[in-house]
């Protein structure tokens, strides 16, 4: 146990003293407040439409200067015309401010009601701040984003807890057991790895259908086969140390000693490929999405929101940019953490 | 050497099997009845019958497998349920395509990749190799289909340097193949830059340095070519993984192949031509990875056929 507690702070340093780690989990960080307070920091409703407003590029109506001339952030009413163009009245100004009032939502499940947004428009209701401006269907898409970030979470914390629930186990045992369960059960992860990458969850999709749902269990699944041979070879590394065998010396028999002796000590691995794996599986679901076969619409999911921003690349390519953007900075993270964690739990540095 | 070159195929067996298993199994498993499925949902009662009968559905599974496996051998994957075509021909329009880009792509990805692990390898620890290592993260963190939308806004749309989709020149090539590639270079130039360390650390090139080699031979003739065994190794499993990488990027550029083909089937419930592109995909995948270990087993004299 002392030992433990020596080396602990060890691995600590080595993952806390990597800078790319540090942008990593900071990522991460920002992506849970995101999930966690997304009605508070989007100013607007993720699926509240404006026909008026349709893709008005990020910063339209946006000056630094007040109606007197004074400093600060402030809009002024925007709308598209019939004929196309965007029309800013400009001799309207109202301020943008922290801690407005906007309409009403409802937070923690419904336990909370307010109106209180993190920023927002000091002034009528029909006149907007953009952040990152706006959809075909004039919807803000700050408001999108951050009310997406929690189907991506989803999407890895689902898919990451079917690899690891049943691919764990199963390669467990396989290792464990060895003989002729390993060999079928090793069988059965050569027919899963026969399909490449993305393929055996769209197999899945295209098997029992389309949709959130759907997906997460399909790119679940397709990490299973991951899991199993990972799991398997650490077992097989550490089912004939002294310290098992001192276990089994003692009068223990078959499962106690896979659960408590051998898994433990085998389980590094599967930390490092679950932080890799939320991002491959944030990045599979969001190809689903883009591909159609994933979440529907008016889901604020970023692959589709990407897709949809796609049919508009020319007129309007902010609308296509920034769901990428946001896929970029999530997946990044938690390949950083990924990677450092990697390093830092390599019991060979 | 023949007896791995056997064991290594025997291998691949049950992953054939699995696969033809996986897709036997998408129509049986698919919530409706799999005759419907396969004749089409506009289909009429006389065709669905039919393809019932066609098809064995009316039998037990095993019997219904057997005629499966039976039809696959002579090349028979049934019709499309939207065009009523041979779903073989169309696989053998689309699939050559879908070779052409991911060849491309591998091109790419060797051609930017080995470079830029080999100069983050020498300059380590510089600024040359932290960027290199920061793009290769980038590389592998990035939806593929949203670089491809980005490569077109600028390179197709705004400046005109190339044909925005389709195929066709070998300017419909270039950006598709960048884009496909974007993964693979990235991956490539991470296992370049690893295996360079490795074996630029080892007795033979110390030895090569004593003997007083001038830098750039030492690193061409002696390190790379060693440290590229492992490297080409992953590219062709790499180009594996491309044909499923393919499915977003063909999507992306309405690339003629197989993936778009597949994707484009799901969407419109076309079960045969589904199933056709599933199988041609994943066999590809095992052949090509077949292929690689074979040829790992011949160049790498340190491999043991035991």
């Amino acid at each position: 146990m002392t030992d433990r507690q020596k080396r602990a702070p060890r691995w600590r340093r080595r993952l806390f003293g990597n800078g790319l780690a540090i942008v990593g989990f900071a990522i991460i960080g920002f992506f849970l407040l995101f999930v966690t307070f997304a009605p508070f920091l989007a100013p607007y409703s993720p699926t509240h439409q404006s026909l008026r407003t349709t893709y008005v590029p990020p910063g339209t109506g946006v000056t630094y200067r007040g109606p007197d001339g004074e400093l600060g952030l402030f809009v002024s009413p925007v709308t598209r015309s019939p004929v196309g163009g965007i029309s800013v009245t400009e001799d309207e100004k109202y301020p943008v401010r922290l801690f407005v009032r906007g309409a009403e939502y409802e937070w923690a499940f419904g336990l909370i009601r307010s109106d209180l947004r993190l920023f927002g428009v000091d002034g009528p209701p029909n006149v907007r701040f953009h952040l990152l401006g706006t959809d075909e269907q004039g919807r803000d898409l700050f408001s999108r984003l951050v009310h997406g970030a929690w189907i991506s979470l989803f999407i890895g914390l689902i898919s990451v807890g079917i690899g690891v629930g049943v691919g764990v186990p199963f390669g467990a045992i396989s290792g464990f057991l060895g003989g002729a369960t390993d060999m079928i059960a090793q069988r059965l992860v050569d027919m899963l790895l026969a399909f490449p990458g993305i393929l055996l969850a769209i197999v899945l999709v295209a098997t029992f259908g389309t949709g959130l749902t759907n997906v997460m269990i399909a790119v679940g699944i397709a990490s299973i086969p991951i899991y199993a041979r990972l799991v398997r070879g650490s077992v097989l590394s550490v089912k004939n140390r002294e310290y098992v065998e001192a276990a089994r010396a003692m009068g223990k028999r078959g499962m106690p000693i896979l659960f408590r002796h051998v898994l433990p000590n085998a389980i590094a691995p599967v930390i490092v490929q679950s932080s890799l794996q939320m991002a491959v599986a944030i990045l599979f679901a969001a190809g689903l999405g883009f591909l159609g076969l994933g979440a529907r619409p008016p889901q604020p999911e970023w692959g589709l929101m990407l897709a949809r921003g796609r049919e508009y690349l020319a007129v309007a390519p902010h609308v296509a940019t920034f769901p990428g953007l946001a896929i970029v900075a999530v997946v990044l993270g938690f390949n950083l953490v990924g990677d450092a964690l990697r390093d830092a739990l390599d019991p060979r540095r | 050497m023949f007896q791995y070159f056997l064991r290594r195929a025997l291998v691949a067996v049950p992953a054939v099997l699995g696969v033809i298993v996986i897709v036997f199994a998408m129509v049986r498993l698919a919530p409706g009845d799999p005759a419907i499925l396969l004749a089409g949902e506009f289909a009429d009662q006389q065709t669905v019958e039919r393809i019932r009968v066609r098809f064995g559905l009316d039998r037990p599974m095993p019997e219904q497998f057997a005629l499966f496996v039976g039809n696959l051998a002579q090349g028979d994957l049934g019709r499309s349920t939207r065009t009523n075509r041979l779903v073989i021909n169309d696989i053998r329009e689309r699939f050559p395509n879908t070779l052409e880009l991911a060849f491309a792509a591998i091109v790419v990805a060797f051609a930017i990749g080995i470079p830029a692990g080999v100069i983050s390898a020498l300059k380590r620890n510089t600024w040359a190799d932290a960027a290199v290592t920061f793009f290769a993260l980038l590389g592998v963190s990035m939806p593929v289909f949203w670089f491809g939308l980005l490569a077109i806004l600028y390179f197709s749309v705004q400046l005109g340097w190339f044909p925005v989709s389709g195929r066709g020149t070998f300017g419909h090539l270039i950006l598709p193949a960048i884009t496909l590639g974007v993964s693979s270079t990235a991956i490539i130039a991470r296992m370049t830059r690893s295996a360079m360390l490795e074996v630029l650390d080892q007795d033979f090139v110390r030895t090569a340095r004593a003997k007083g080699l001038q830098g750039r031979l030492i690193v061409v003739k002696h390190a790379l070519r060693n440290a590229l065994i492992p490297v080409v190794t992953i590219g062709g499993l790499e180009f594996g993984n491309l044909m499923a990488g393919a499915v977003l990027t063909e999507t992306v550029f309405n690339w003629p192949g197989i993936g778009r083909l597949l994707v484009d089937s799901i969407l419109a419930r076309d079960y045969p031509v589904v199933q056709a592109s599933v199988l041609v995909i994943a066999l590809t995948f095992i052949v090509v990875n077949l292929l690689v270990d074979l040829v790992y087993g011949a160049i790498d004299p340190r491999i043991r056929y035991d």
